[in-house]
């Protein structure tokens, strides 16, 4: 019984995500009062009407008493998590046991996440995405609620059955030779041939990676490209899982079965999950580049053969040479972008193995000047709010007189046609002649009017990234044929490796070549928290397949000990405990978290900061707590670059914990030494 | 002492108790169901957001779930929530106290006021607002007095430190309390000092209600609304009316102390004790009872009397195949005595009622089940069947009080008050002088180590740590301990942990019936944090197992 809820302060519902025993329970409260015939409205109202004094007492409280709900548990452990995003309330509910309080505040803030890399800094502002989130047609709402249902069904897939989402961190596929060729095949050939193309329409490719299942074979970034988050690439592989769905079933069929259908077998191309995402085809229309033009209507003869060619079935993937608008960190010598935005080509290779392509959108120079001029009026907003005036409200860089200018360009620059820029340029007016009175106008009368002024900055940047409209715009892409030839030339250069790709995917290192070495040791993670890659045996827990666990319930038991040894170790690392040893039942769990030079010396552990209960949740998906860790702890360690690792064991119970604990330290020793490195 | 706690004086930030009856129509304001509200000086509105919002919060969360709510928590708050009919408690504390730390102390504090005022529907029926309002502060402010942090997380007794007492003191509280208990109408009983436990025969939960009855007559001997003393005995003893849940009431008659002189299912026997008592007294039978313990070879019985805490043990222990060394040698072993002098002591047994309320045994007879059922672990909500009236007998000697679980027809009859009056006197008095004498030990050395051992059964706590303020030394393992016990308490299977921050590595452990917790002090704790065997953490385990064991905790 799960539900996820976004509600605005008012109590509308902004966005809502139920399962089928939580949607059954609402309709049984709500008795079949409702039509029938109406679903959606329907029981968009009822759980509305049924959240509605929670949210209300939330915003009370925080009104009148400065304190807000942070949880509720009832007496049948139903859990209730609810945190508020500036205006936005939102509610995480489980009452099957499946999720603890953790797990539901971790899945609020990767729904944050995913709206931002969907909206970028239209999130900034609270009214806007508020439209954004409720579009005024219910049709394209439902469009859009389904596509967000579908991305959130994906990621709680992939955190309850993969480990590197487990950790929030990226797994490569070991193999480093493999690995190596298909880096230099990007970087020579790939990146290269796209981006000296004239069809790229003045877009960059900056990153390409591919993917086998949700394991990185080969990530290659252009030399003038920032680094890709970890943060965002999770969030970018959650949203290629979601196009490209793996289908656990089918992919652990019979190797006999992967050579029937591989090649050009129309049957293998793409089946899709049964129940939860039967909507996907439509949802895919609800982010195209072109607004709310239906992909559908996108007949182009080279996409129809670019279909043709991969003998696309009855149910159609989203049209491949729409990108996705997504918005992304980008770090730059003069410092941090958040939200910047990039097109996301996903292109599917073979069922399971997919090309994604992420470019700089021609226009991005604008994001940055909204960017700087955002956080020019947040500064002035909260020095206004803080008591401060005159002169001391405006201390800082940039000075007011630099905005002042940059702003002046920056509308002259955007041009009267923008319907929005008028706006803007009405509201920037009033703002001047409101400080041309020099120190004096820079009171508390000021701050709505910085509040007006990041609003029209908020809908400049929607409307050039979010809503492009006319047909001039259409050419603002890499075109379909352009986009048909990296498809087939990284097909050609991976062909022969396909299948073994697809079963490496599955068996990426295995415990087998461990139990020698390690005898008691039943399953490790090691991440490397400065980079955001993990390593971990796999756990492959299906009816076909036999792991070195064995099969059925002995493998579900040891996967779920595993699972609950990263919450509990989070929830000992939050209160600043960095090792932690556990006895329970028949297993002996460690854990422990380090730091080390770039030469491998091991630094003294240091104090670890103690977080409070609803703090952002332990991770790098929806918020990097290991980069704030590393810079707290690089402090005391100036000059010097700092790396933070992470080792997780599960042994049997019987073996001395001398025994174990040398187990650890050769495994920590011994996995990240550059001979044998496997991530390479 | 009280001082050296500061950090930890107001453990409850926010309390209070809503009647919802009250609050039915359009018109009536959130302020006339509001029964109490703490802290006190809060301004009535924000009295009656806090609660308004509380309640329909939980209201609405309950139908969502059809399920009350348990936990309600907020950013700085965290508030246990109990419904009951009409009735909504709430107790906000901060959020660092333990989620379990803060619904047991809600649920202690509802159970002693149920304990000394009955059902809280007729106790608002009956009673004013205010006064009942003063009641709930005294019950609130004895909760939260006193104790260390330790004492809060476990939510256990305050004992005396047995370490620093002669086990045969202990063991003569033990016999105090056996000897009171020939008397039928004595339930059961236990000896406190200076508000600490030397010896109890009831469950941990009811010790701790009755303590609170204690450190209010200590504290305030001449509370105008005290309960009524008696004249005869020098003002030294008096009582007061409680209320007993059934479940407590059935798991104190089952108790192993010897059936032959429980009253209510058996008349014959608890007659046939009659003689037994009449003639037996504590003070004059003291070669018979104390030869056989005081033996220095003794036997496996004797050993146990010197547990610190062995008559509560006895009183938990439902095997009627253990020892139970401290029956008076009279009744040991064989019953045959008592059935031979069935016929005679069935008239006394008359007679002896004859004097008092002679409607009181057929009217205990419909009250009470016959015969008892077993004895339930599982401690019931109060009020989930009609409290039932007992009275809470006190003898006090100076710092030390007897109190006694008895029937209500005690107080009434005269011979029985006397005879248990006069029974114990002299051992009481001996026993205070005793214990007056004891040095409270010596509390200022920190030790190499710090250690917490709980004793889940009997809910006692025994650690290096108490007496000394709660400050910034213990912090790190106080902290430590708080996190683990909430970690054993929510997984079962968990055995045992290390855990370790920059500045303190703790270790804990954990069985059916204790759990104890370890901190080494000294040596350096610097390392990488990387594995490694031969770091001082993970010698935890074997320096706790051998430390403690000259504190009586064995951990092999």
């Amino acid at each position: 019984m799960k539900c996820l809820l976004i509600s605005s302060e008012s109590a509308e519902v902004l966005f809502h995500w139920t399962d089928p025993e939580f949607q059954q329970n609402v309709q049984e409260q709500y008795g079949a009062s409702q039509e029938d015939g109406q679903g959606l409205p329907a029981f968009e109202d009822s759980i509305s009407t049924l959240f509605a004094p929670i949210i209300i007492s939330c915003s009370t409280m925080v009104d009148r008493l400065g304190d807000s709900y942070t949880s509720f548990t009832t007496e049948n452990n139903h859990i209730y998590v609810l945190h508020q995003f500036d205006e936005c309330l939102y509610i995480a509910v489980n009452g099957d046991g499946e999720e603890d309080e953790g797990d539901l505040r971790r899945k609020i803030y990767v729904m944050k996440k995913m709206i931002e890399v969907m909206f970028g800094m239209v999130t900034l502002s609270s009214s806007l995405l508020r439209k954004e989130l409720r579009p005024q047609d219910t049709e394209q709402r439902a469009r859009l609620w389904k596509h967000l249902q579908s991305l959130l069904e994906t990621y709680s897939h992939l955190r309850e059955n993969d480990q590197s989402f487990l950790v929030e961190a990226v797994e490569r596929l070991i193999h480093p030779t493999l690995c190596e060729q298909c880096i230099e095949f990007l970087e020579r050939r790939l990146v290269q041939q796209l981006n000296s193309s004239v069809e790229r329409a003045g877009e960059e490719v900056l990153h390409a990676f591919i993917l086998v299942h949700t394991k990185l074979l080969a990530f290659y970034s252009s030399r003038n490209a920032s680094t890709l988050s970890t943060s965002d690439l999770l969030a970018l592989i959650i949203m290629a899982q979601n196009m490209y769905p793996s289908n656990i079933d089918l992919d652990d069929s019979n190797p006999e079965d992967i050579d029937s259908t591989s090649g050009s077998g129309p049957e293998s191309f793409y089946t899709p999950e049964p129940s939860p995402r039967d909507g996907d085809s439509s949802s895919s229309a609800d982010m195209p580049v072109r607004g709310s033009t239906p992909v559908f209507e996108f007949v182009d003869p080279d996409v129809q053969m670019a279909e043709d060619s991969l003998h696309t079935l009855d149910v159609p993937p989203p049209d491949p040479s729409t990108p996705r608008r997504v918005f992304l960190e980008v770090s730059l010598k003069d410092g941090l972008y958040p939200m910047m935005p990039h097109s996301m080509y996903c292109l599917p290779l073979w069922p399971g193995i997919t090309l994604v392509l992420l470019t700089k959108i021609p226009t991005s120079a604008v994001a940055m000047s909204v960017y700087t001029f955002l956080e020019a009026f947040a500064k002035l907003e909260k020095r206004l709010s803080e008591g401060m005036e005159g002169s001391a409200a405006t201390r800082g860089q940039p000075t007011i007189h630099d905005v002042r200018n940059k702003l002046d360009k920056f509308i002259k620059a955007l041009g009267p046609s923008e319907m929005k820029c008028t706006q803007l340029q009405h509201v920037w007016t009033e703002f001047k002649s409101r400080i041309a009175r020099g120190g004096s106008g820079f009171n508390r009368d000021l701050i709505q009017s910085c509040k007006n002024m990041k609003t029209q900055l908020c809908g400049i940047y929607r409307q050039c990234f979010l809503i492009e409209s006319g047909p001039a715009d259409i050419p603002r892409r890499l075109s379909p044929g352009l986009q048909e030839r990296a498809q087939t030339m990284v097909q050609d250069k991976l062909m022969d490796w396909k299948d073994f790709l697809l079963v490496k995917s599955k068996r990426n290192i295995t415990m087998v070549s461990y139990l020698e070495d390690f005898p008691g040791l039943i399953h490790f993670i090691c991440v490397d928290r400065s980079t955001g890659q993990m390593i971990a045996p796999s756990l492959n827990i299906t009816e076909r397949n036999t792991s070195e666990l064995g099969k059925g319930p002995l493998a579900h038991f040891i996967k779920s000990k595993v699972w609950s040894l990263v919450s509990t170790t989070r929830r000992y690392l939050q209160k600043g405990y960095s090792t932690v040893t556990l006895r329970d039942g028949d297993f002996y769990f460690c854990y422990f978290l380090w730091f080390e030079n770039e030469t491998g010396y091991k630094l003294e552990a240091g104090d670890i900061p103690v977080l409070p209960d609803d703090s952002a949740p332990i991770g790098m998906l929806a918020w990097d707590y290991y980069r704030k860790l590393l810079r707290y702890y690089s402090k005391n360690h100036q000059g010097e670059v700092v790396k933070c690792y992470e080792l997780l064991t599960v042994h049997l119970g019987v073996i001395p914990t001398e025994v174990i604990l040398q187990h650890c330290r050769q495994l920590a020793s011994k996995l990240w030494e550059p001979s044998r490195n496997p991530l390479l | 002492m009280a001082e050296l706690m500061l950090p930890d004086s107001r453990r409850c930030n926010y309390f209070f108790l809503y009647d919802g009856s009250k609050v039915r129509g359009e018109g009536d304001q959130t302020r006339e169901g509001i029964c109490y509200f703490y802290p006190e000086e809060t301004p009535l509105d924000e009295q009656e957001l806090l609660c308004g919002q509380l309640v329909g919060t939980a209201r609405c969360v309950s139908e969502l779930s059809s399920s009350p709510v348990r936990i309600l928590r907020l950013r700085r708050n965290k508030f246990s929530i109990r419904v009951k009919d009409d009735f909504f408690w709430a107790l906000g504390c901060s959020v660092e106290v333990p989620t379990i730390s803060v619904c047991e102390l809600l649920d202690q504090l509802i159970n002693l006021f149920c304990f000394y005022t009955g059902s809280v529907r007729q106790s608002y029926q009956r009673n004013s607002k205010e006064s009942l309002a003063a009641r709930w502060a005294q019950y609130l402010s004895h909760l939260q007095s006193g104790s260390s942090e330790l004492h809060h997380i476990f939510s256990c007794l305050r004992t005396i430190d047995s370490t620093n007492v002669d086990p045969l003191l202990l063991l003569k509280a033990a016999l105090i309390l056996q000897a009171c208990q020939r008397c039928p109408l004595v339930l059961a009983g236990c000896i406190l000092f200076r508000g600490r436990v030397v010896s109890t025969q009831m469950s941990p939960e009811l010790t701790m209600k009755v303590m609170f009855h204690e450190s209010e007559t200590y504290t305030k001997p001449q509370r105008p609304s005290a309960p009524s003393t008696f004249s005869s005995f020098g003002g030294a003893v008096g009582s007061t009316a409680v209320f007993l849940t059934l479940s407590e009431l059935q798991y104190v008659q089952s108790a192993p102390v010897d059936k032959a002189f429980s009253s209510h299912s058996t008349p014959h026997k608890s007659t046939a004790s009659k003689k037994t008592r009449l003639s037996r007294t504590l003070s004059d039978t003291p070669s018979s009872s104390e030869s056989e313990p005081s033996d220095p070879g003794s036997s496996q019985s004797a050993q146990k009397l010197y547990s610190p805490h062995l008559s509560d043990r006895s009183v938990l222990s439902p095997d009627p195949a253990a020892p139970r060394p401290l029956e008076p040698p009279l009744s040991n072993g064989t019953l045959s005595p008592e059935a031979e002098e069935e016929p005679q002591e069935e008239s006394f047994y008359y007679s002896f009622h004859s004097n008092g309320d002679g409607g009181s045994r057929t009217h205990n007879e419909g009250e009470m089940p016959d015969p008892p059922p077993p004895r339930s672990a599982a401690f019931d909500l109060p009020e989930e069947s009609p409290p039932i009236p007992m009275t809470l007998y006190l003898h006090r000697v100076k710092g030390l009080v007897l109190a006694l679980l008895v029937e209500p027809h005690f107080l009434s009859d005269t011979a029985s008050m006397e005879e248990v009056y006069h029974c114990s006197l002299a051992s009481l008095n001996g026993l205070e002088a005793h214990l007056r004498s004891v040095s409270p030990g010596a509390p200022g050395a920190p030790g190499p180590y710090i250690f917490a051992h709980l004793d889940c059964i009997q809910s006692t706590l025994t650690s290096n740590l108490s007496g000394r303020p709660g400050g910034a030394p213990e912090r790190p393992f106080v902290r430590a301990t708080s996190l683990l016990h909430s970690h054993f308490c929510n997984t079962e299977t968990l055995q045992e942990a290390i855990i370790r921050s920059a500045g303190a590595a703790v270790y804990g452990t954990r069985s059916v019936a204790q759990e104890t917790y370890f901190q080494q002090h000294g040596g350096s704790l610097r390392n990488s944090g990387i594995p490694n065997h031969q770091d001082s953490a993970f010698s935890l385990p074997g320096k706790a197992r051998h430390r403690l064991l000259k504190h009586g905790v064995n951990l092999l």
